[in-house]
């Protein structure tokens, strides 16, 4: 099973109860409590703590995007992919991802994703994602659209990828005359496409009928092993083989020399399971965003939100996994046994989780995880 | 009066439609909040004429029409409608979401309708403040900001008293939806309609309530400015469902406008 390093370059670097004072921290809570100096020295950071991981051993580094909130300032994954493409050397950069409904010019989001991909010597893997409500609203792009406009772009950036130019888009919601791309992927046909999904059951067929990596986030077992079979089904219908490589699962880690220590530094993860996700329902799920079933199973799938469990809860529940190096990779060879995923990805850090603490479990995860979980 | 319901196919579309009163034909078309029939002021109005209330594709009971883009389809829609229905040149009453529709079609085909009523249009941006966000907000926190004073309401228990069925939450959501493939961007105006306006010389009536906190009244009067031939009546202590807030006022001057 491979590991992958996650951060969502949090900016949690303003008094709680500030943030409180609106109904969300995203989108309400206003920009002054953006703090320039501490942004500049944190996206220093964080990246130092992707090389590490390069370093050290991890199959991949996942990258993320969104807009206007404080639990995430990475607001452009091609751009770190291209910054990481420079900084790493041999780990996958795994987008996850682009968000493709509110993206206007899918013809340059192929050549940012194909540009990543050249300078890193092939070791892009091309998330593609249809994004929270949020970002519907960030990009004031219209919600009804949003399962539409992603699949016309990922029919477009294809197109871009693999058809020879100039050629003519003329779609419902993409419009290009002249489309001839100067800037092709390395990897040939394409990067690897990957998926993730949290309860569009939808989402899952789709990516199961063209044999995308797919990726449940903080969903418990039995949802995920759902998701999968959804994934199956569409795998089925085009007669495709599922192996543990279409499957991957994310969850929250951290690992310390200390049980303690590690169950200390992993209540940071607290934060993007309540505080970070807080906020009325149509910001979060604007107006025709979901379809029927997709609302349906979200409710089975979260019959309690994560923001209405303990600490304690979440740990025992496999959400957040926090521990010595050896417990660690024992409950990494859990999820593994339960799901039989081939990529498990780590949320690896979070809200105010200090540099030396987050080097320190980057550190112990490739000096002992790793390589203990390697034959799995 | 004797109030019924038809099914009348536009283009193969089935409108749900709401049919009543005497005298000549008068359009109504309804706003964001879906088709609520003959609340109290229209059973007023349709005394003296005619009402067709045809709910939106999209809305209620009528057809799916994902296909539409914006308030000009609809436009061109009800339109078409009045010549599937058989109306000739009747008079046009749109409120909100249908009063924006009611003024496209009125650019696009003045000789189409006879005179005009806006109620609380959408449709211009206004040259102060904003057009509130209505996706951004619950249903919840909208039926408290659509009115004044629901106090003074008369039918608000009737319209609003008891928590809606599982159907209605449904329709609900496809009202919304459909607005939002109508109006989400420009958001609930058409840049273009006020080069167009000029053009229908209908004798227009605009009505408006001062303390509309969904389309500022300054739309009225830009409406008014535009419109050659319109006459604005603001009505105080008023919220943006005029015809529901104040429907005894609002059926009298409609009436007597359209008189």
């Amino acid at each position: 099973m491979k590991l992958y390093y996650f951060s969502e370059m949090p900016h949690h670097e303003y008094p709680d109860a500030e943030g409180d004072k609106y109904p969300s921290l995203r989108l309400a809570f206003p920009n002054r409590f953006f703090d320039r100096g501490k942004a500049a020295a944190n996206y220093q950071r964080y990246l130092t703590e992707y090389e590490f991981a390069d370093q050290v051993g991890y199959d991949g580094l996942m990258i993320n995007e969104h807009h206007s909130t404080p639990s995430c300032v990475d607001v452009g994954v091609n751009m770190t992919a291209a910054v990481l493409a420079r900084t790493t050397t041999r780990a996958k950069i795994l987008l996850l991802g682009n968000i493709l409904p509110i993206e206007d010019n899918p013809v340059r989001m192929a050549e940012q994703i194909a540009m990543a991909d050249l300078i890193s010597g092939g070791r892009v893997l091309s998330g593609f994602v249809r994004g929270v409500g949020v970002e519907q609203w960030w990009a004031n792009a219209n919600p009804v659209h949003n399962r539409e406009r992603f699949e016309e772009c990922h029919d477009l950036i294809l197109k871009c990828w693999t058809d020879p130019g100039p050629f003519r888009w003329e779609g419902k919601h993409y419009h290009f005359r002249h489309v001839n791309p100067w800037c092709l992927p390395l990897q040939q046909p394409h990067p690897p496409i990957w998926i993730p999904g949290t309860a569009s059951p939808e989402t899952a067929v789709w990516a199961g009928r063209r044999g995308y990596t797919y990726v449940p986030f903080l969903v418990p077992f039995d949802i995920a092993r759902e998701l999968f079979e959804f994934y199956r089904q569409g795998a089925a219908e085009v007669g495709r083989t599922v192996t543990a490589d279409n499957l991957g699962f994310l969850i929250c880690a951290v690992t310390a020399d200390t049980r303690a220590k590690a169950l200390e530094a992993g209540r940071h993860f607290v934060w993007r399971m309540g505080p970070t996700l807080r906020g009325p329902i149509e910001w979060f799920q604007p107006v025709g965003m979901r379809s029927k079933a997709g609302k349906q199973f979200a409710l089975k799938a979260r019959p309690r939100s994560l923001a209405q469990m303990s600490y304690d809860e979440l740990v025992a529940e496999h959400f957040i996994i926090a521990g010595e190096p050896a417990e660690v990779a024992d409950r990494f060879a859990l999820v593994h046994q339960k799901l039989g995923c081939g990529h498990l990805l780590l949320e690896a850090q979070e809200s105010r989780m200090d540099h030396p603490t987050t080097m320190r479990s980057i550190e112990l995860m490739g000096a002992k995880v790793i390589p203990a979980i390697a034959k799995l | 009066m004797k109030i019924r319901e038809e099914t009348i196919s536009v283009g193969g579309l089935a409108v749900h439609t709401w049919i009543g009163g005497q005298g000549d034909p008068l359009l109504v078309l309804h706003g964001a909040g879906g088709n609520r029939g003959f609340t109290r002021s229209l059973t007023q109005i349709a005394e003296r004429y005619t009402v067709w209330a045809p709910t939106h594709p999209g809305f209620g009971q009528s057809g799916d029409a994902e296909w539409m883009e914006g308030v000009a389809d609809l436009a061109r829609f009800h339109l078409w409608f009045i010549e599937a229905a058989g109306l000739r040149r009747p008079h046009l009453l749109g409120a909100s979401l249908g009063g924006w529709t009611a003024a496209e079609m009125a650019a696009m085909s003045p000789g189409a309708i006879d005179k005009l009523v806006l109620v609380s249009a959408a449709g211009l941006k206004p040259e102060r403040g904003e057009i509130l966000d209505v996706f951004f907000h619950s249903p919840a926190e909208l039926r408290e900001l659509n009115v004044y004073d629901k106090t003074t309401i008369p039918e608000w228990d009737e319209l609003f008293g008891r928590a809606p069925t599982p159907a209605e939450l449904e329709i609900a959501e496809r009202n919304r939806e459909m607005t939002a493939r109508l109006g989400w961007k420009p958001y609930m105006h058409n840049p273009t309609l006020e080069r167009f306006l000029p053009r229908v010389t209908n004798r227009a009536l605009i009505v408006w309530g001062r303390e509309d906190r969904i389309v500022p009244v300054v739309c009225g009067e830009q409406y008014r400015r535009l419109l050659p031939n319109a006459t604005l009546t603001v009505l105080d202590t008023c919220g943006h469902l005029v015809a529901i807030e104040q429907p005894d006022t609002f059926a009298r001057i409609v009436t007597e406008f359209l008189a």
